[in-house]
């Protein structure tokens, strides 16, 4: 609290959600009392939906979190569903100089999650881009944990490209954890990809653009979420691998002589019948906020 | 100049504006599993919140009961407890995770009794948050080892090892709100287990089955005469043995609970159940026999006692109806040191013993400004000289 003070700042809470009613109050509650109520380290926590159909809106108001429906933020440009679309119109829609972003389906939030990303961004000067790490036990049977295992499209897909093509990378322990926190001029700054590839975007842009010496990670612990099933999985490691190439691509680290294509196809077994299920992925991300005129205005930043 | 009764719905409105902390405490401290003779890592992080909160004094006795103490304002004035047990019924290796939304947190062991933990390590900050001082000391115990096979030793030994008097006790339960115990059954809480040995070999087909050994032991028990005056009554709570479907089974275990407003009538009863399992033992050529798990002595301050009318009357000036029965508590160890306590119940819930077990939020409200009232009473000397 004493770093922050002399730092004359403001810090905000930004939590992406979709159908998080299960546990986005508990997430809240704790925050606002431990780092709000008790010692004012959060300023203000606001919540960015993607158009849940459940009750996660009445779940944050109730403990006096702030609730935007991310289509209604910035109108006038055309909207898109995804986490890393929320993420960035929670860039306009806070005040904050440090923006922490926590996944909202975290079934055992504690407010080490907020402080603890804190930590190294106040502490540490250097420090602009703090990244969670932590152990991930996996649910086995209705109500068993299992200590161990998770973060399986960190271990197959992005540590070992990481591995391929930026080794210094792999000292991240975690790069695709959906907990961290920046100072807004670097936030601002970089592009966000709509949909799942933005954590991977975020650690190679910030990577290529600051270097590794910005990026802290802090240890959480543990973190139980719901798991995903195998196809979701493959989904998200779809959608991660198209960005990581993009990436590539875009920094001239490769050369692509075809477009990528942006469908995968899955199957289900039903009735003894395999029937595909298409998932399309366009790879479409928005630009830097600081080149949003709307945003601009509102920071008083020079473009 | 307002009296505390006067000021208890203000405390209930204002307590309710720091909700956030309250419901933080138990959620926190309630996803911390915590089977009886496992508490300890929820007493730590239970010490950690009062500490955390700047009470006076933090410890672990050595029975590993966590102690917060307040201190008062006058030397001359004997603490006063507040306790919760700390344990719950519920296995570690459960989903503790709770859920909560704008009117109930869902999970398991909430009512019995993280609720109750959770608000007894919320009182610190309440206390500073209302601007409340007392004279005496307050000591906010969580016990350890309370329910089922703990036999209450945890707070056994915090009264047994306390060296100076006890001016009166709160004691915190999750529910129901209404809550107001203050005398305690005399109860003995047994196990009947059956055990058949196996022979080498081959087996006889029509040995004994210790299910059915079993089940003529509990028709035996129930047709024992019990008196409606003392009340008394036996409770057949647990039964579980055998091995699979189509094997007689070789053990078997039987759980009761005998309770009397009399301690001789309990011991009676004891006596016939003693009977009815050596007669049975006897007869059928098995081996059957009868432990004792934990006793507690009949025990009551009376609905005259100062503190039950002040709790009455908290109570009622909150708009709650007190209901009372007697309780196997904390309670029952504190009547039987001669210390005036009561035992309270915290919010409304339902399905206490399942892994869904839910609790309201808002009665909890209610439910904490009638604590502060009774610690107010005992504070302000209705336990002194009588």
């Amino acid at each position: 609290m004493e770093a922050k003070q002399k730092k004359k700042i403001k810090i905000s809470l930004c939590l992406p959600t979709l159908n998080e009613e299960r546990t986005i109050a508990k997430e809240i509650v704790i925050m606002k009392s431990e780092l709000m109520n008790r010692f004012p380290l959060i300023d203000e926590i606001v919540v960015v939906d993607s158009g849940s159909t459940d009750r996660t809106r009445e779940a944050a108001e109730a403990y006096g979190a702030r609730f935007y429906s991310a289509a209604d933020i910035l109108p006038d440009m055309e909207h898109f569903r995804g986490k890393g679309e929320n993420l960035w119109k929670g860039l306009y829609i806070t005040q904050g100089d440090i923006i922490i972003y926590l996944d909202a389906d975290i079934k055992n939030i504690h407010h080490r999650f907020a402080y603890g990303l804190l930590g190294p961004l106040l502490l540490t000067d250097h420090i602009k881009y703090v990244k969670a790490f932590y152990d991930r036990p996996i649910a086995v049977g209705k109500n068993k944990m299992r200590s161990t295992g998770g973060g399986r499209v960190t271990e197959l897909v992005i540590r070992p490209l990481f591995a391929l093509f930026f080794p210094e990378l792999t000292q991240i322990i975690q790069p695709l954890s959906g907990e961290y926190a920046s100072y807004r001029d670097i936030l601002e700054k970089i592009p966000f990809p709509i949909g799942y590839g933005v954590e991977t975007s975020m650690i190679l842009d910030i990577y290529t653009k600051w270097g590794l010496e910005v990026i802290g990670q802090t240890d959480l612990d543990r973190r139980v979420h719901r798991n995903q099933s195998t196809q979701a999985l493959g989904r998200m490691a779809f959608v991660i691998i198209k960005t990581f190439i993009n990436r590539k691509a875009k920094l001239g680290l490769i050369d692509l002589k075809k477009k990528m294509f942006d469908e995968m196809i899955q199957y289900n077994l039903v009735e003894n019948e395999y029937r595909p299920v298409p998932f399309k992925m366009e790879g479409l991300e928005r630009p830097p906020m600081v080149e949003v005129p709307a945003y601009t205005e509102k920071f008083a930043r020079e473009n | 100049m307002r009296t505390y009764l006067e000021n208890l719905p203000e405390y209930a409105h204002a307590i309710k504006a720091f909700k956030e902390t309250v419901i933080t405490n138990v959620v926190l401290l309630g996803q911390e599993p915590a089977p009886t003779f496992k508490e300890k890592a929820k007493s730590q992080l239970f010490l950690d919140r009062l500490s955390d909160f700047g009470v006076d004094e933090c410890t672990i006795d050595g029975y590993q009961n966590p102690i917060g103490i307040i201190r008062g304002t006058a030397k001359d004035k004997p603490p006063i407890f507040v306790v919760a047990h700390m344990d719950t019924a519920v296995k570690k290796d459960v989903n503790h995770n709770f859920v909560v939304n704008g009117e109930m947190i869902t999970g398991a062991g909430i009512m019995d009794n993280s609720v109750g933990v959770g608000v007894l390590a919320s009182l610190p900050f309440i206390f500073k948050s209302l601007d409340l001082r007392f004279e005496s000391d307050i000591v906010l115990a969580g016990v350890v080892q309370s329910i089922g096979r703990g036999n209450l030793r945890g707070i056994r030994h915090l009264l047994k090892t306390w060296s100076t008097p006890v001016r009166g006790a709160v004691c915190i339960e999750g529910g129901e709100l209404g809550r107001l115990n203050y005398s305690s059954y005399g109860m003995i809480r047994g196990e009947i287990e059956c055990s058949i040995p196996m022979e080498s070999g081959f087996e006889p087909q029509f040995k004994p089955n210790a299910i059915l050994i079993l089940n003529e032991v509990i028709n035996q028990i129930l047709q024992l005469s019990l008196p409606q005056r003392p009340r008394s009554r036996v409770i057949i709570g647990k039964i579980y043995g055998g091995y699979k479907h189509g094997l007689i089974a070789h053990d078997g275990t039987l759980g009761f609970e005998i309770q009397s407003d009399s301690d001789s009538m309990v011991k009676t009863i004891y006596n016939d159940i003693q009977d009815i399992v050596s007669g049975t033992g006897h007869e059928s050529r098995v081996d059957l026999r009868l432990n004792t798990i934990s006793s507690l002595h009949a025990s009551s301050i009376g609905y005259a006692h100062p503190l039950v009318k002040s709790a009455v009357a908290a109570m009622r000036r909150l708009d709650l109806k007190p209901v009372s029965e007697p309780s196997e508590s904390e309670l029952s160890i504190f009547l039987a040191h001669k210390i005036p306590a009561v035992t309270l119940g915290v919010t409304r819930g339902k399905d206490y013993h399942l892994e869904a077990a839910t609790m309201e939020i808002e009665p909890m409200f209610r439910g904490i400004a009638q604590i502060l009232g009774v610690i107010l009473a005992i504070d302000n000397g209705v336990c002194d000289d009588v």
